[in-house]
Parts: C-alpha cells; sequence; structure tokens
C-alpha cells in the first residue's frame, strides 16, 4: 500500500494567467501558498483480483481501467498502462470544489502515487508536470496549471509560466514570524456554495483575447505583492487583493454575483483591507486581509449575511500554511518486490 | 599574537558578514517540511565535520524543545550517520570507506526524509556518495560546504556555501557550526513563538 497526500492551497494574485492562451503570449505569474488541508490518495496493489477499485464519494469496480467513470484516475491508469489489480482511494480534509484547488491536489497525489506503484519517484517538478498533463491534454478540462505546481512544490511561492511550456517556481523566503504574520491577517469563510473551476474557466478562457491587458496587469501586481509582502505591508497587501479582485470580476460574468458582492462588502466595510474569491469564482471560499482587531466584528457580521442567503453551510475556515508539497508518508509496495 | 588572532577573527567576521542567507532560508523551510511530514533528517561528514553533525543532532532534537520538554508535542528526529562506531568500522573495515554513509542510509531512508551533507571541500567521496543516493530518490538535500563548493554544492537542493581559499578548513568549520546554531535557535524560537501563540488563544 501507499500512502501519497499533497496540500490544498490560496492563491492572492495572478490566477488566470495561468491558462495556456495567456502564457504562450506574456508570462503569466500567480503568488499562491500551501495550507494546512490535505487530500490523501492510498493506492492498493491487489495482484489476485481481475479489477480495478475506485472509492471517492462513490465506490466503482470494474473489470478493467476503461471502464471507470472518474475520468482522472481513467486517464492516469491507462497512460500508465495499469489496466487492473489495483484500488485508488481518496480522502480530503476539506470537501472538494471549494477553491482551495483541491481537485489538482488530488491529481498531484495521484500522479506521485501511480508512479511510485509503479517504482518510479518523481520530483516536485515532475509531479507537477505529470498532473498537468493529466488535467488539461489527457482529460481535457479547460484550467490551468498553477494548483498542479502548488501542490507539488509546497510553500508559499511566485509561479510563473513561459510559453515554452517551462515553468520557474520561486519560493517567497519569509521567517516565521512575517508567516505567522500573515496567517494572523487572514480570514477564510467558505461560502456554502460549490462549483466546478471548469464552469467558470470555460468563459474566461474564451475572453482572454478581449481581456489580454487586464491579465497582464494581474500577472504584474504579483511582483508587487510579494514586496509588499516582504516588507510586512499587511494593508498594502489588503490593497493589492481589492484592485485585483475588482479585476478578476471582470474576466468572466459568472466570478462574482450579488450574494457574494454583499458577503464581501461587509468584509470591507468591517474593516478588512482587501479580500477575493479563492479559486475561479462563482462559490467556493472568500478571503480577507484584516487587520486581527477585527476579526471578531466581520465574523460577526458576516454570519448574519450568509444566513440571510440561506447559506447553510457558511463557516469560517482556520487557515495555517505549509512548506509540505506532494509526499509519500508511506510506501509499504516494497514488501510486494521482495516477495514476487 | 595579538595580530595573529585579530587576522583570524577578521577571516571569521569576513565569512559571517557573507553567509549565504537565501540558501539558509531554503534549508529552514526544507527542515521546517520534514517536520510537518513527520520524517526524518540524516546529518554526515568527516571528520570535524562529524563531529558538528554530532553536536547539532543533539541540540536539534532536545535544545530545540527544551522550553517545554514536558510537552507531548512530536520533535525533531535528526539522525547522525553512522549511528555507532560499530557500523563505521564494519563498513569501512570490510567494505570499503566510501561506503560509511551511503550503506546506513540505503537502510533507512525513506521518501519523507531528508539528508544534510557536511564537506569542507565539497569532494569528500563518501558524503558525495550518500548525497548522490538521496537524489537518486528524489530526497532534499542540504548541503554545508567550503572552498569552491565541489559536487556537493551542484548536487544539494540548498547549497550552503562558504567560499573560502582552498584547505581553510577551520574557517569552514567555524562557520558551518555557527550556521548549524542559527538552525537550532531559528526552531527554538519558532516552536516557543507557537506555544505562547496558543496560550494567548485559549
Amino acid at each position: 500500500m501507499i500512502v501519497v497526500r499533497a496540500p490544498m492551497r490560496i492563491s492572492f494574485v495572478g490566477g488566470g494567467t495561468d491558462l495556456p492562451d495567456f502564457y504562450r503570449r506574456s508570462p503569466g505569474r500567480v503568488i499562491s501558498t500551501a495550507i494546512d488541508k490535505f487530500v490523501y490518495v492510498v493506492i492498493n496493489r491487489t495482484p489476485l483480483l481481475d479489477q480495478v477499485s475506485a472509492r471517492y464519494s462513490v465506490s466503482e469496480t470494474v473489470p478493467h481501467a476503461k471502464d471507470l467513470k472518474h475520468t482522472r484516475i481513467k486517464a492516469a491508469l491507462l497512460d500508465l498502462g495499469i489496466e487492473k489489480g489495483i484500488e485508488i482511494a481518496s480522502f480530503a480534509t476539506l470537501p472538494s470544489k471549494t477553491g482551495l484547488g483541491s481537485s489538482s491536489s488530488f491529481s498531484v497525489a495521484l500522479m506521485k502515487g501511480l508512479h511510485a506503484y509503479l517504482g518510479r519517484k518523481l520530483d516536485k517538478g515532475e509531479t507537477a508536470e505529470a498532473a498537468s498533463r493529466l488535467e488539461i491534454e489527457l482529460v481535457g478540462e479547460p484550467i490551468g496549471k498553477q494548483d498542479q505546481y502548488a501542490a507539488s512544490f509546497g510553500g508559499l511561492n511566485v509561479i510563473q509560466f513561459n510559453s515554452d511550456e517551462s515553468v520557474d517556481v520561486d519560493p517567497v523566503l519569509m521567517d516565521y514570524k512575517l508567516r505567522l504574520a500573515l496567517e494572523n491577517h487572514l480570514l477564510v469563510f467558505f461560502t456554502g456554495v460549490t462549483r466546478a473551476a471548469s464552469s467558470v474557466l470555460t468563459e474566461q478562457k474564451s475572453n482572454i483575447d478581449k481581456k489580454f491587458d487586464t491579465l497582464r496587469e494581474m500577472a504584474d501586481t504579483v511582483e508587487e505583492f510579494r514586496d509588499r509582502l516582504l516588507r510586512g505591508d499587511f494593508k498594502g497587501l489588503g490593497e493589492v487583493l481589492h484592485k485585483a479582485w475588482l479585476k478578476k470580476k471582470t474576466l468572466a460574468s459568472n466570478v462574482s454575483n450579488p450574494v457574494i458582492d454583499e458577503l464581501y462588502e461587509t468584509g470591507i466595510s468591517h474593516g478588512a483591507w482587501g479580500g477575493k474569491i479563492l479559486g475561479a469564482g462563482s462559490g467556493g471560499c472568500i478571503m480577507f486581509l484584516v487587520p486581527p482587531e477585527k476579526h471578531a466584528e466581520i465574523r460577526k457580521t458576516i454570519q448574519a449575511v450568509a444566513k440571510k442567503h440561506n447559506l447553510t453551510d457558511f463557516r469560517e475556515i482556520p487557515i495555517k500554511f505549509v512548506q509540505s508539497g506532494a509526499e509519500v508518508l508511506f510506501n509499504g509496495d516494497h514488501f510486494h518486490r521482495l516477495s514476487m | 599574537m595579538e595580530e595573529f588572532i585579530k587576522s583570524f577573527a577578521d577571516k571569521v567576521r569576513a565569512s559571517l558578514e557573507n553567509l549565504p542567507s537565501k540558501e539558509i532560508a531554503k534549508a529552514l523551510n526544507i527542515l521546517q517540511a520534514v517536520y510537518e511530514r513527520d520524517g526524518r533528517i540524516y546529518v554526515f561528514g568527516n571528520g570535524g565535520s562529524l563531529a558538528i553533525a554530532t553536536h547539532w543532532v543533539s541540540d536539534f532534537n532536545k535544545t530545540v524543545f527544551s522550553h517545554h520538554l514536558d510537552k507531548p508535542a512530536r520533535r525533531f528526529q535528526a539522525i547522525r550517520l553512522p549511528t555507532t562506531e560499530a557500523e563505521l568500522t564494519a563498513w569501512a573495515n570490510d567494505v570499503g570507506f566510501d561506503m560509511v554513509f551511503v550503506g546506513p542510509l540505503k537502510n533507512y531512508l525513506q521518501d519523507s526524509d531528508v539528508v544534510v551533507g557536511i564537506s569542507s571541500s565539497g569532494n569528500s567521496p563518501n558524503v558525495v556518495k550518500a548525497v548522490e543516493f538521496a537524489k537518486e530518490h528524489k530526497v532534499p538535500v542540504i548541503g554545508l560546504s567550503g572552498f569552491d563548493g565541489g559536487k556537493l554544492n551542484d548536487l544539494a537542493d540548498a547549497k550552503i556555501l562558504v567560499p573560502t581559499p582552498k584547505d581553510e578548513y577551520e574557517l569552514v568549520e567555524v562557520v558551518h557550526t555557527a550556521i548549524f546554531h542559527l538552525m537550532t535557535v531559528y526552531f527554538k524560537d519558532y516552536f516557543d513563538h507557537l506555544v505562547e501563540r496558543e496560550a494567548a488563544q485559549k
């Protein structure tokens, strides 16, 4: 048995510039951090069973990998030539489609684990590349590749996407005081609304030509965000987030909606310096950059707004940053190789 | 005499003023990540470097947590290789001196671990061999070297090079010791801070 985990992430600025239609014309850039919420993938070898099992929100057992419904597990197994005799299960700290990048964290953990199953070890770059290829090329999802890199590398990084498909991951080297101070300035709430990123990104993708200059400004904002972060200028960071959120809302008609706008306004009018929706938009989590003394007030007022809109699953999600990326936590598959 | 002492102190001071801070920061991140995933840290080197490794392991395993040793918190698991003189001499005598670190490492190394190699020249064959093994297994490597960094600096993920003229072992070892103490103090402060924050939130 092999156990792999990969962290979820929060992205600060630059989302959308990781789509190929943008970075093939101008370098894409995002700044994001891995957080203490994880997706776990467990892979078990069942050489005596002529079947494949996949266990996620549903449980599938089929004779051959090609019969699976789960698009990514199916595509990954077929691509790697694993047809049967395997069980794959996934677990996570939080449900999917919350805007914390969990679907790519899953792909990253899956690819790292399947290669380990084949006796191969992938480094961080190879893992991110394998997961991006799986999602974008093999399954054909209309998504970018920032989340695969964030999950594979861990830590807080500036990630740059180049026109030749290469990716540079530049860690932002903060000491623990700065890191904990940033954590203490963030408030994250799950809106209670889940959505697939692809539903927003499909429209956003078709708008790239029209919105090219806006996207380029968003990629440029990443440097400003990093500089202010390293100076500990949290108010300035909030203002950068706020401006970037206003820009992001123009990228597609469904990035925001009246309920999200009201939640956001509630945070801003009660002391937040800035914020954004995490993930592609339309639901998921809302994050604020707030001085710590304003946290209690925002918690109270925003809960009331959520209640008014019947967002029954609305709740705060406490966040800590992690350095961990995709990691094989346990590999008991050696025994298989010893005994066979 | 005064002049001799001053000249040595000047050299040490100059080296300390030019610490490779970005690479040290990367090393601290690597150690943070290994703590989060509960992996182990294997440290090794020859002669004075082995003494530094031994000293650091005791500090890192205990001194980092010395303000709250009564807490059942998870600690670092730093291990000096080889762990016994018996194992060291068995590998050296029976197989070869180039095997003294990679031999034990092959027994222990898991995907979740980290390796810290120390070599003033950066070219000690036994250190390089163990680091190459770790790289093959995609395990992160922190390399502390001197002189021109040698092969160790090329291979390491965190390239902590203390550049000096060739053969200035003493200078390199003094600065390596300082860097290891810096890492200990960093995490000691960090865990103290976490405990305080936790207490404040209660």
